[in-house]
């Protein structure tokens, strides 16, 4: 036998897929697409980094020590900080109730979550100086009781808020339509009450889907111009980052400008290895 | 030690799943509720859970003689088997196991000592204690659904509820299980009820079997009882393969062809049409006419694949068909060719009070 295998080696036959492509158009597209990318993405990353270190790492690092630098990424975190674990209680208590219950107005509900999605943050910003601001519904009343919402921290959190609600609760629903109520009622035949389900049983099933949806968040959270913008008033010192950079632009700080930029972009760049390092726990554990 | 549901009704939106359903298992008993699906059956387990509640005030729930229609589900003690297991995924089959003691509150709870104890004793029960780190992800379907039973056991329930425990199993696998969970029935004897629609698991694994049409319970008796004398049409139909024979009723019995049959079912009418039905086992084929065999009908197929062997037949006289189960022997002797005539005596044939059409 082993004499005859050695005569007639068995060659492997490559045939190409159904669905596969020739050589040349494999490679035509794959360029094409790589090229792309670098275009549009890579080239003005790199740019950003290269910007930020035009004047030499000492003056980037004097930029970011800069302390109305430091004040608007502090205002950032407290910001993301109020706003993504309240989104967070909200998301998962919005995805629960669409997916473990049935109720009236559920479509409804459903349909509410998505609207800051397809509301220009423009607008959720402007919303809220129209309920909020000294002209608004409670306005007087507010800056009566000497509570100042509009131009200040609070009207930063809600206009983040606003924008950033349908992270969690996204992500989230169609997971949990996924999975189904079984494993709930099987906990709760089992003589286990509401909380010990969550804790046990949900909250296990969903904890990457939920890490997932709080990292989008956050970063949108950290990212939100345009909300915030409204909101903010630019003469007077508190700046979130975004807000940040774009007085250092406007007042012609290049380099400065970039050097903030470049926090920002580091906190994209975690953001995407983490949702990767995410995506690959939740394909193993699909297995 | 009895389980009982007393005039359940439930409607899903439209759709009623039951109408005032009555049914006791008593202590130790292993029932099946047998039925189509859509009739009901698995809404009917729900309900006993408390995983579903009935409509009205006069549904009611009873576990030991005690109410328990307005407890909870989780202070209910039900072990509860869902057809896809609905095992823990992120816990292993010992901590499975183990999930309805470790939830416990610490007064109630037994300590870490007797839990492994009685999840061990548990493991050996279902025939597992080799699997007890693997993770629901790495266990076969009979597996799986070995650890679910396992894990309802675990709080040693008033009643074990099984919502077709073998379905989502190959048919292998479900005979075997269904032999097992019959010794394991006779070891433990808790107070079972299980749903299935295969008429053959509920016949075997069951001491008594209720059958589900639409939302009510047709029948229930012993399967020997349900099997032999079934109540209406349906059940006969339900049970088993059924052959249909178009005849005429006079002075209390049937006429099929040139043969009369005793049907005091139909006592109150007289010269009607009628339907009879024969299983395909009650049927004898000669070749030539003589006796009871009077008749006629012309071969049409012969299926010969499996233990049995299956002859399809045309009536001569009306042109209906029926297909009659011949051991290989009588295969061989008859020797049937397609085309042929030949002559069938009908035995068992069932006549309902009412006309029905299957």
């Amino acid at each position: 036998m082993e004499a005859v295998a050695a005569t007639h080696p068995a060659r492997p036959v490559r045939r190409r897929l159904p669905t596969a492509e020739s050589p040349f158009m494999r490679r035509l597209l794959i360029t094409g697409a790589l090229l792309f990318l670098g275009l549009f993405l890579v080239i003005p990353l790199l740019a950003v980094f290269a910007q930020a270190f035009a004047k030499g790492p000492g003056f980037y690092f004097k930029t970011l020590a800069d302390p109305q630098t430091l004040s608007a990424i502090k205002l950032t975190l407290f910001t993301a900080g109020i706003a993504v674990p309240m989104n967070c209680v909200f998301g998962l208590a919005a995805a629960w109730a669409i997916t473990k219950f049935d109720f009236p107005g559920k479509n409804i509900l459903t349909t509410l979550i998505d609207l800051p999605f397809s509301v220009s943050p423009v607008i959720a910003g402007l919303v809220y100086v129209l309920v909020f601001g000294a002209q608004g519904w409670f306005g007087p009343w507010l800056s009566a009781h000497g509570i100042h919402i509009i131009y200040a921290v609070p009207g930063f959190v809600l206009a983040t808020t606003f924008v950033t609600f349908p992270f969690v609760a996204r992500e989230l629903i169609p997971l949990m339509q996924a999975q189904g109520r079984t494993d709930e009622e099987a906990a709760r035949v089992l003589g286990s009450g509401g909380w010990q389900t969550l804790w046990r049983v949900t909250m296990p099933n969903i904890k990457w889907g939920l890490l997932y949806g709080v990292i989008l968040c956050n970063a949108r959270a950290m990212g939100e111009f345009g909300a915030v913008s409204v909101v903010s008033n630019n003469t007077q010192g508190q700046n979130t980052i975004t807000l940040q950079i774009e007085a250092l632009y406007k007042n012609f700080n290049l380099t400065g400008a970039f050097a903030l930029a470049t926090v920002l972009t580091f906190l994209a760049l975690v953001t995407i290895v983490l949702k990767a390092w995410i995506e690959h726990k939740e394909a193993r554990l699909k297995l | 030690m009895s389980v009982e549901v007393r005039n359940i009704t439930k409607q899903f939106g439209r759709f009623p799943a039951l109408y005032g359903v009555s049914l006791k298992v008593e202590s130790g008993e292993l029932v099946a509720l047998l039925g189509p699906s859509g009739s009901g059956k698995t809404t009917l387990l729900r309900i006993i859970a408390g995983l579903e509640f009935p409509d009205t005030s006069e549904g009611r729930v009873l576990f030991y003689g005690e109410d328990v229609t307005d407890k909870p589900t989780h202070k209910r003690r039900a072990g509860f088997a869902f057809q896809h297991y609905a095992l823990f995924r992120h816990l292993d089959v010992f901590e499975n196991i183990a999930f309805g003691l470790r939830i416990r509150s610490h007064r109630t709870r037994p300590t870490e000592n007797e839990i492994r104890e009685r999840v061990e004793k548990l493991l050996k029960l279902v025939q597992l204690e080799s699997l007890a780190k693997r993770f629901p992800s790495q266990l076969s379907g009979g597996q799986r659904q070995r650890v679910a039973l396992a894990r309802a056991l675990a709080i040693e329930p008033k009643v074990l509820l099984l919502d077709e425990p073998f379905g989502a199993l190959d048919a292998k696998v479900r005979k075997e299980l269904r032999h097992w969970l019959r010794q394991l029935h006779e070891e433990i004897h808790v107070t079972t009820l299980f749903v299935t629609h295969d008429q053959e698991e509920a016949l075997e694994v069951a001491d008594r079997v209720a059958i589900l049409r639409e939302g009510r319970i047709e029948q229930i008796g012993t399967p020997e009882e349900i099997y032999d004398y079934p109540a209406t049409p349906f059940v006969y139909d339900f049970l088993g393969n059924v052959n249909t024979f178009a005849g005429r009723v006079h002075d209390g019995s049937v006429e099929i062809g040139a043969s009369k049959f005793a049907a005091p079912e139909t006592a109150g009418r007289d010269d009607t049409d009628a339907v009879a039905f024969v299983r395909p086992h009650d049927i004898r084929v000669t070749r030539r006419p003589g006796g009871p065999a009077k008749l006629a009908a012309r071969v049409v197929l012969c299926h010969t694949a499996g233990p049995l062997a299956h002859l399809e037949l045309e009536r001569l006289d009306n042109g209906g068909r029926f297909t009659v189960e011949l051991s290989k022997d009588q295969l061989r002797q008859l020797a049937p060719k397609p085309g042929e005539r030949m002559f069938v005596e009908l035995r068992n044939v069932k006549i309902f009070p009412e006309d029905y059409s299957i």
